[in-house]
C-alpha cells in the first residue's frame, strides 16, 4: 500500500507552550483516516499543518510525497480542504460558487458531476445564503471535490448537521472512499469515526493516545464487559448489588458497571436481585464501543490545554 | 513551477474580477454606500451652496462639488468598500480558504481592484452625466483625460490603502470605524465638502499631506480650469506615493486568516 501522509515526530509549540510533543503516524493511499481527540489537544494544529496553512517546529511531514509548509500550486492541485468553519458568500448559487472554484484548479470533475456528487442537483442554482446548513456544508465538500483530488481533509464534516443530514453525509464520505480518494476525517462523533475510518487515532495533550482500526481499538479495553440497568425505584446507588467487585455508575437512572469478569458478577447481580425482590428493568450487557474507549484515553480534563484560538497567531 | 501560464492567469483574473463583480452588484449596502449616497451629496451640497458661489469661487455650485464628490466617491468605494469587504471575506474564512487552492493570491487582490475601479468608472460616469445634465457642468476633451487619469490612478491608490489598512481591522465593525474616520475628516480638510477658499490656511496644509486633497485638486483643475486636464506632477506624485506605500504595507502584513484564529 502506498502512503500518502507521512508524519514523524512532529513538534510545534506556541511561544513556551509545546503544543504537539512529537507525533508520528502514516495514512495509506484509500483510507478513511479518523483523526480525533478532545478540543484543545493539538488537532486542529495538526491538521493546519498538514493542509499547509500553519508552520511547524520541528519533525518531518509529507503529504503527497511533498512537505505542505514549501508545497506550492502543483501540490494545491492535489489536495482538497474542507475547512471547519468557514463561510462561504451568501450571494452567489451554488452553481455559481461550484464554478468558479473549478476554475482554480487545472483538472477540475464537471461542475455538474461535482453538484450531483455532494447531493445539490436540486439547489444547484438556490443562492447559498437560502440553503439549511446541511446544504451548505454539502456545498463545502463539493468546493473540497470540485478540483478531483488524491486527498481531501474533511475537518468535523457532519458538526451541526441534524442526524438525517449527517447519514447522507456518510454515505457521501464512504462513496469518496471507494472512488479511491483519501480521506483524512476529523470528528467529534464517535459512532461517526467508528462508522467510516479504516484507520483511527486518538489525540490527547499532544500526544498520541491510541492508534489502530476501530474494532481493534475497541477491544483495548481488554475483555470488559459493560453491564446496564435501570436503578430500581426506592434503592440509592449504595444499595445496589451485594457481592459485585466492579464500581457502579449511576447516571441518570441508568446503572453501569464495567466488568472483566461477566459471568460471575452477572451471576451475582441477579442472584442478588432475586433475593431481595428487585426487577431489574433493561438490564443489557454490551462490548465496549469506540466511544468507552475515547472517555477512556482522551477525555482527561486536567490535560486540556486553552483553545488554539487565543495562542498568539503567527 | 508547474502548472504556471500566464495567459490562463489573466483569464483567471478575468473571470474572478467578474464573480467578484456580480457579488457586488447583488449586495445592495456596497451598492447604496459607494453608487447612490455619493449622488445624494452632489445634489445635497449643489443645492446648499447653490446662491454662495462667491465663498466658493467657481460658477456654479455643481461644478465645484461634481470633482468634489467625484474624488470622495473614490476614497468611499477604494478606501472604506474595499477595506469593509476584504475584511469581511477574511473573517468569514473566505480568504483562508481561496488561501487553499492552487489559486494564485495575487488573482484575488488584483480582481478586488479591478472590480472596484470598474465600479468607480460607472458611478463617475452617472455622477457626471447628472452634473452635465442638470447642473449645465461642461466637460470639454481635456475634462476627460484629466478624469480618466485621476480614476485609475486615483482609485488604485485609495485601494491600495484600503487593503493595507485591513490588517488593523480585526472585524468589520472595526473596518466601518477605520474606514470612515479618516475619509470623513479628510472630506473637510481636503474641500470636498467645504470649499477650500473657506479653510484655514494651516487646515488646508494638513489635508496637502494626504491623497483625497490631491485628487480633489486635480480633478477640480480638470473641470474648472479651461484648456487644462488637471494633471500634475505633484498631485499624480502624491496620489503614486500613497499608492505605492499602501501597497507595499498591503503586501507585507496581508491576512488570510481570520483574526479570531478559527
Amino acid at each position: 500500500m502506498q502512503t500518502v501522509i507521512e508524519v514523524r515526530d512532529l513538534r510545534k509549540s506556541y511561544g513556551d507552550v509545546e503544543r504537539l510533543h512529537g507525533i508520528s503516524f502514516d495514512v495509506q493511499a484509500g483510507q478513511i483516516f479518523g483523526f480525533l481527540g478532545t478540543n484543545g489537544v493539538g488537532k486542529t494544529t495538526t491538521i493546519e499543518i498538514l493542509e499547509g496553512y500553519r508552520s511547524r517546529n520541528s519533525g518531518k511531514v509529507s503529504v503527497l510525497g511533498t512537505d505542505p509548509a514549501h508545497a506550492g500550486r502543483a501540490w494545491r492541485n492535489r489536495v482538497g480542504l474542507v475547512l471547519q468553519e468557514s463561510e462561504l458568500d451568501p450571494v452567489y448559487t451554488v452553481r455559481e460558487t461550484v464554478a468558479m472554484f473549478a476554475r482554480y484548479f487545472k483538472a477540475p470533475t464537471a461542475i455538474d458531476r461535482t453538484i450531483i456528487a455532494a447531493g445539490l442537483s436540486d439547489r444547484a442554482d438556490e443562492r447559498i445564503g437560502r440553503l439549511s446548513g446541511g446544504e451548505k456544508r454539502r456545498v463545502d465538500v463539493a468546493l473540497g471535490l470540485v478540483g478531483d483530488p488524491e486527498v481531501l481533509f474533511l475537518d468535523e464534516p457532519t458538526t451541526g448537521l441534524d442526524p438525517a443530514a449527517r447519514r447522507e453525509m456518510w454515505t457521501m464520505i464512504e462513496g469518496l472512499r471507494d472512488a479511491g480518494k483519501t480521506i483524512f476525517l476529523t470528528t467529534h462523533y464517535m459512532d461517526e469515526a467508528q462508522h467510516l475510518s479504516d484507520h483511527i487515532i486518538i489525540l490527547r495533550a499532544g500526544s498520541i493516545a491510541a492508534e489502530g482500526s476501530p474494532d481493534e481499538l475497541s477491544h483495548k479495553l481488554g475483555s470488559t464487559s459493560i453491564v446496564s440497568f435501570v436503578l430500581p425505584p426506592g434503592l440509592t446507588s449504595a444499595q445496589l448489588g451485594a457481592g459485585i467487585e466492579a464500581s457502579m455508575d449511576v447516571n441518570a437512572g441508568l446503572v453501569r458497571f464495567r466488568t472483566d469478569a461477566l459471568q460471575r458478577d452477572l451471576a451475582a447481580l441477579l442472584r442478588w436481585a432475586e433475593r431481595e425482590g428487585v426487577q431489574l428493568l433493561n438490564l443489557q450487557v454490551t462490548q465496549p464501543t469506540l466511544d468507552d474507549v475515547f472517555v477512556e484515553l482522551a477525555e482527561s480534563p486536567q490535560d486540556i490545554e486553552p483553545d488554539v484560538g487565543s495562542m498568539p497567531g503567527e | 513551477m508547474l502548472g504556471r501560464c500566464p495567459v490562463n492567469d489573466l483569464t483567471l483574473a478575468a473571470y474572478q474580477t467578474r464573480y467578484s463583480l456580480v457579488g457586488f452588484l447583488r449586495n445592495p449596502r456596497a451598492f447604496v454606500f459607494t453608487v447612490i449616497m455619493p449622488l445624494f451629496l452632489l445634489v445635497i451640497l449643489s443645492t446648499i451652496f447653490e446662491n454662495l458661489t462667491s465663498f466658493i469661487g467657481t460658477k456654479t455650485a455643481a461644478i465645484y462639488y461634481t470633482p468634489a464628490i467625484v474624488s470622495y466617491q473614490m476614497m468611499l468605494a477604494g478606501f472604506n468598500s474595499l477595506n469593509q469587504s476584504v475584511v469581511a471575506d477574511r473573517e468569514a474564512g473566505l480568504l483562508k480558504r481561496f488561501r487553499g487552492t492552487p489559486m494564485p493570491s495575487w488573482i484575488y487582490l488584483t480582481a478586488e481592484i479591478v472590480r472596484t475601479i470598474a465600479v468607480v468608472i460607472c458611478a463617475v460616469v452617472v455622477l457626471v452625466l447628472v452634473g452635465i445634465i442638470f447642473y449645465h457642468v461642461k466637460v470639454a476633451a481635456d475634462t476627460v483625460v484629466g478624469l480618466a487619469v485621476y480614476t485609475v490612478i486615483g482609485t488604485a491608490a485609495m485601494c491600495a490603502l484600503g487593503l493595507a489598512v485591513t490588517r488593523v481591522c480585526s472585524n468589520t465593525d472595526e473596518a466601518a470605524v477605520v474606514g470612515v474616520f479618516p475619509t470623513l475628516i479628510l472630506a473637510f480638510i481636503s474641500g470636498v465638502f467645504v470649499p477650500e477658499k473657506l479653510l484655514p490656511a494651516w487646515l488646508k496644509d494638513i489635508g496637502l499631506v494626504f491623497p483625497l486633497e490631491h485628487l480633489a485638486k486635480g480633478l477640480r483643475m480638470a473641470f474648472v480650469a479651461r484648456a487644462s486636464t488637471g494633471i500634475t506632477a505633484e498631485d499624480i506624485g502624491v496620489l503614486a506615493l500613497w499608492g505605492i506605500v499602501g501597497i507595499v504595507v498591503a503586501i507585507r502584513t496581508f491576512r488570510w486568516e481570520p483574526v479570531g484564529g478559527r
